[in-house]
């Protein structure tokens, strides 16, 4: 095998050969010329900026990601057009021909749907939000509905990855970790990225580890996925019979060490490590002081629903996630599964909503009441939209929907966002965009913005060429900042 | 010619970089051994430029004997030699500089002249280049990094829109022709007084009127049009430039109208403040009058627990925010005196702060956000933060602070928001203040539900196969709660059920049912597992019948193994199913056969996936597999509709006996049910584990 190795390391062309000996020994010539480390702080790629690039409007994320894509006509987009025409034909001046899934392409009809659920107005903005929503219902003058997304994709991992990352494909930083690398962690005890799962009680699509990914970038990017279960992150306790000064005295005396090596080899990777154990030895007090929601107050735990003491729900997310924030986690990133309604809308629909809506409702005011609202941007929805005919059989009691990549509704509040507002609109069809669309380029170049980051400008340089998290599109979306 | 001529200029300007480099840094340079024989052959290489320098003064002195096109040609040539070998020469005379011992004046003198006079070589060559190309973009091209670009600051309240919007499309698309020194059409756009006078076709604008506006005109024509603007090969406006400058001209044209005079709704100021915030990110700079502290001040405030940043790159207003509660020191806010002046924004969320600390954060005389949530302070000593004139928003969410003690805060100046959620204030008193301060937005409490809620489930600790003479233990996440608990399948209530107060004994497999209560909410919804307990273990266990390929676990062994399957999870271990076959294993108890009188089948029930309990299950018992008799034969009911899917026993029960072995069969459903998807098709049974009691 060595000799493989040895045949591949001489298997040099004439032209590689002499392009690499004529520039190489022209830049060593150089090189050993001048002072060997004058150049080498500028080296933006193994350094993460740390500082905003202008003065941000938000500081934190909380993405509230709504894994499956919640139907925007039972939520927020309400069409009553579509409860007319129940069991008429989608117009084909509507569709134009635009491309289906595998799962209802072969359908020879196109049954529009109306929302078997009702929609009423809320709040001084008077936006509609269907009954399944009361609880965001009433802090709708607090939340911006975008009715204007559109993607790309129209399959869930590649909506999903293209959601996360800015692309189809797994293999870019995701948007947790560009902010990490942009901007850094504040608090230096807990990582700057977390994950937090949960799973409802619908049709559910799977989350994978690429979503929080940190790519090309450095790995103290990656998301940290916290555990559902009751230790949230995992090795952190001391060993059974070995308490906090045997820690502090065995890595005092280990730092010894290091320091040793460090004054022999010098190192920088040592201090890193060394760094990096005072950072784990620190965790092990605040993790633990935040993870414990049990001293949260009764009316705390009333707000966000008695489910948000079971570790591992959606409620139990939100609750933790406000607390991280609140300790200084920059992107907390929450994934809540289940809501992919091919079939049987009105009976999965109602238990995802029961499951979230509440909890929702709760962040935001909680955020609010605690003044954190305004640094805080919260964010809640799906990879893409549902369609308004009906997949599979359309009956008086049931229907189900495909997916929609042309048209979907998220919302967002705090950080910036203007509070109160519905941005864009869909025709009466809910099927195509009339009105100030927003693409996922655009949503991630609006949220850089907000956070004090150019798009354009927040970039590393991977295999010969500057990535940004928006690539070489994304407009900041200006109608809907503060 | 062309191309060897911009190489040799390429290279001497190469040359002549690096020379200006090592001018500069020559006392800081190593020389590497293979360099020092260029360096020696400076002597050598030397009489080459004065050679080159000779033949181009007699050359110009008989340039009288050449026609024109060959003296040019000859000139252009004898140049680049010059130039050439003059910058290799003074690179030569640098490295062997550096290698001797010559007297450091005489030296330095000696290297500067050479580098000078490398550089007049050079720039005559490209000077004349440029004479016969007349025109100089190559000065430009040298020059450009030079020249400083005078970031100008904007801002919506004093910038007038023409800086903002319209300004920079003419500086990308038409400034390069319509300058002071160009002026093409005698029409200058680079200064505003000069552009308002026009060109020689006077005014290109009618304001109010694009349509009738020269410029627009120009710019609509086709692109084969002489007179298209800008011309055929420029860069071309876009859709967008075009029509901002069309907005701007129907909008009067207007140089000084700042963008703030522009209504809100108007789509020039929407688009203009859009691009400034994207495009421009200067424009959103705060302006404060205090000058910055140093990177350095900073960093060295840095510890683990306080974080100290500016409020984005080159601000000089900076941030702190507090981490971890244990360790505060308090202290720790004396040592910020040296950003007193700077610091806009600080958190003490959580943090152990006292009354008499407010007496330090009276000193950051420019703050303008505090947030004191959940701190120790009693609010006796908030008059303190009166001198706080810059304060914006004041958080005190979570401490005892009172109505009477923060009435007097709310006269400060700038205050725009309070928090004060979860204090001592009443909420009559807090609709009180808001009535009086109506400049202040006082957030008291947001939450107004008080319907009741229903608690969580109960939840199981010891999962999986409870140990025999192990116990079943319970627990719920919330403070406070009572379980009560039945093992008979019927609905536990706080009249019937039982206590919980310790873990249950379990001597075999029972249906648990536990509900949690709690004064001012509703009971739980019935928490219902079937709890396995570990019973008496066969010598031996074989499968009579295989176990379908798809999923064949670890063969009879997955039988008694111990380990529990997960009912989502089908492909895995421990599950055996059967679909074409019936279930048929057997088990063996040796010599000694202990007395047993009930069996219990772990099996899946998952109707939405086919798997089904069987329809009827025996028990065979005697000496050894051919003899056998049949004890007990039960059939098992059957769901009559969807249910939650859920891992359940079927217990046998058998007559005292103690054989030998026994044999256990269970067929699956041969035809699904009406009501089911897959009606009529072959339903699946799937078992992990076999217990005996």
């Amino acid at each position: 095998m060595s000799k493989e190795f040895t045949n591949y390391r001489f298997h040099v062309t004439r032209r590689h050969f002499l392009g690499k000996v004529s520039l190489g020994l022209g830049s060593v010539a150089l090189g050993s010329l001048l002072i060997p480390d004058l150049f080498s702080s500028s080296n933006e790629a193994t350094q993460s900026l740390g500082l905003p690039q202008f003065a941000p409007k938000a500081k934190r994320i909380i993405y509230l990601f709504q894994n499956g894509a919640p139907s925007q006509l039972e939520s927020f987009d309400y069409k009553p057009l579509l409860n007319k025409m129940t069991g008429e034909e989608l117009p084909a001046s509507i569709r134009m021909g635009q491309r289906l899934t595998g799962m209802t392409s072969g359908q020879e009809k196109f049954p529009l749907v109306g929302s078997h659920f009702k929609f009423n107005q809320y709040g001084k903005s008077g936006a509609w939000v269907s009954e399944m929503f009361p609880n965001i219902a009433k802090v709708v003058d607090d939340i911006c509905i975008i009715k204007s997304m559109h993607t790309e994709a129209i399959n869930h991992d590649p909506a999903l990855t293209f959601m996360q990352t800015g692309a189809q494909q797994g293999n870019r930083p995701s948007m947790g970790a560009w902010l990490s690398y942009g901007l850094g962690s504040e608090n230096k005890n807990l990582p700057a990225y977390c994950v937090l799962l949960s799973r409802g009680r619908g049709n559910g699509q799977g989350v994978y580890s690429k979503l929080w990914t940190n790519g090309f970038l450095d790995s103290v990017h990656q998301g940290v996925q916290f555990s559902s279960s009751e230790e949230r992150v995992l090795y952190l306790r001391d060993p059974e019979g070995r308490d906090r000064t045997d820690r502090r005295n065995m890595l005092d005396q280990l730092a010894q060490l290091n320091a040793l090596n460090y004054k022999e080899f010098g190192d920088p990777e040592i201090q890193a490590r060394v760094q990096q154990y005072e950072m784990a030895y620190r965790m092990q007090t605040a993790v633990p002081e935040l993870t414990d929601l049990t001293k949260e107050p009764d009316n705390i735990v009333k707000m966000y629903g008695a489910d948000c003491l079971m570790p591992g729900t959606y409620a139990a997310n939100c609750l933790l996630a406000r607390k991280l924030s609140e300790a200084g986690v920059r992107f907390v990133q929450l994934y809540h599964q289940g809501w992919d309604q091919h079939g049987n809308m009105v009976g999965e629909m109602p238990l995802q909503a029961q499951d979230v809506d509440r909890s929702t409702a709760a962040l935001i005011m909680d955020l609010k009441q605690r003044g954190l609202l305004d640094e805080t941007l919260v964010i809640w929805g799906g990879e893409f939209g549902r369609t308004n005919y009906c997949q599979g059989d359309l009956s008086k009691e049931n229907y189900g929907r495909d997916h929609h990549p042309r048209a979907y509704t998220i919302w967002m509040a705090g950080g910036g966002v203007k509070p109160g507002i519905v941005y864009g609109e869909t025709d009466e069809f809910g099927y195509n965009i009339v009105k100030d669309p927003v693409h996922v380029n655009d949503f991630h170049a609006t949220i850089l913005h907000l956070m004090g980051l150019n798009h354009e400008q927040l970039t590393y340089k991977h295999l010969g060429r500057r990535y940004r998290l928006t690539d070489v599109a994304g407009k900041v979306v200006p109608g809907i900042l503060v | 010619m062309k191309r060897t001529a911009s190489l040799v200029i390429n290279i001497t300007l190469f040359i002549q970089i690096l020379l200006l480099f090592l001018l500069f840094f020559a006392d800081r340079i190593e020389l590497p051994a293979w360099l020092q024989v260029a360096g020696r052959l400076h002597p050598m290489v030397l009489h080459l430029p004065i050679g080159f320098l000779f033949f181009l003064f007699v050359l110009i002195v008989i340039r009288k004997t050449f026609r024109r096109k060959q003296f040019q040609k000859t000139l252009l040539v004898s140049l680049m030699l010059t130039a050439l070998s003059t910058s290799v020469t003074a690179l030569f005379g640098f490295f062997l500089s550096v290698q001797g011992d010559y007297d450091l004046d005489a030296l330095y003198w000696h290297r500067l002249s050479g580098a000078i006079l490398s550089f007049i070589a050079f720039f005559l060559l490209v000077w004349y280049q440029n004479v016969k190309k007349g025109e100089v973009v190559f000065y430009i091209f040298i020059l450009a990094p030079i020249t400083e670009v005078s970031a100008k600051k904007l801002s919506i309240e004093t910038s007038t829109l023409y800086e903002i919007a319209v300004s920079p499309i003419l500086e990308k698309k038409c400034f390069s022709c319509h300058n002071e020194r160009k002026a093409k059409g005698k029409l200058i756009m680079t200064s505003i007084e000069k552009f308002k006078l026009g060109g020689e076709n006077g005014v290109p604008w009618v304001a109010g009127n694009p349509d009738s506006s020269r410029m627009i005109h120009y710019i609509h024509l086709p692109l084969s049009d002489d007179n298209h603007m800008p011309p055929d090969g420029k860069p071309q406006l876009t859709v967008d430039e075009i029509f901002i400058l069309e907005s701007w001209i129907r909008s009067g044209a207007d140089f000084d109208k700042r963008l703030a005079e522009y209504s809100e709704t108007d789509t020039l100021r929407k688009w203009s403040t859009a691009k400034m915030n994207t495009l421009n990110v200067s424009s959103i700079e705060m302006v404060y009058s205090f000058s910055s502290v140093s990177q350095e001040v900073i960093e060295n405030l840095n510890t683990p627990f306080r974080t100290v940043t500016p409020l984005y790159v080159n601000s000089s207003a900076v941030q702190v925010d507090y981490f971890l509660r244990d360790a505060y020191k308090p202290n720790s806010l004396l040592e910020l005196k040296e950003i007193e002046d700077q610091l806009v924004n600080l958190s003490l969320s959580k943090m152990p702060v006292a009354d008499d600390q407010l007496k330090i954060i009276e000193r950051f005389k420019n703050l303008e956000k505090l947030n004191l949530n959940f701190t120790d302070i009693t609010g006796a000593t908030l008059a303190d933060l009166m001198s706080l004139k810059n304060l914006k928003s004041l958080s005190l969410s979570g401490t005892s602070v009172t109505s009477e003690q923060i009435k007097p805060l709310l006269d400060l100046p700038s205050l725009h928001e309070l928090f004060i959620w979860n204090t001592k204030v009443t909420e009559e008193e807090a609709v009180e203040l808001a009535k009086d301060y109506p400049k202040v937005e006082i957030i008291y409490s947001l939450f107004t539900d008080s319907s009741m809620l229903r608690l969580t489930k109960p939840l199981l600790v010891n999962e999986g196969i409870i140990k025999s003479g192990g116990a079943i233990e319970l627990k719920h996440s919330m403070p406070g709660v009572s379980t009560y608990y039945t093992l008979n399948g019927t609905l536990p209530d706080t009249v019937d059920g039982i206590v919980y107060k310790t873990p249950i004994p379990a001597k075999e497999t029972v249906k648990l049912m536990a509900i949690a209560c709690k004064e001012g909410w509703f009971c739980s919804s019935p928490f219902e597992i079937t709890c396995f307990v570990n019973g008496i273990a066969p010598k031996d266990v074989e499968l009579l019948l295989p176990a379908d390929q798809q999923y064949p676990g670890l063969g009879a062994s997955s039988l008694t193994d111990e380990k529990k399957g997960f009912i989502d999870i089908q492909k895995e271990s421990s599950w055996l199913a059967f679909r074409d076959n019936n279930f048929e294993a057997g088990f063996s108890f040796g010599d000694n056969p202990p007395a047993l009188n009930k069996i219990v089948i772990s099996y899946g029930d998952n109707l939405g996936s086919y798997i089904f309990p069987p329809t009827d299950v025996e028990v065979w018992g005697g000496t050894d597999r051919s003899h056998l008799k049949l004890i007990k034969e039960v059939k098992v009911k059957q769901p009559t509709a969807y249910r939650p899917q859920r891992v359940d026993a079927i217990a046998v029960s058998i007559d005292p006996s103690n054989h030998a072995y026994y044999k256990i069969v269970a067929k699956p459903v041969s035809k699904l049910p009406a009501w089911h998807s897959g009606k009529g098709k072959n339903g699946w049974f799937f078992v992990d584990e076999v217990f005996f009691y």
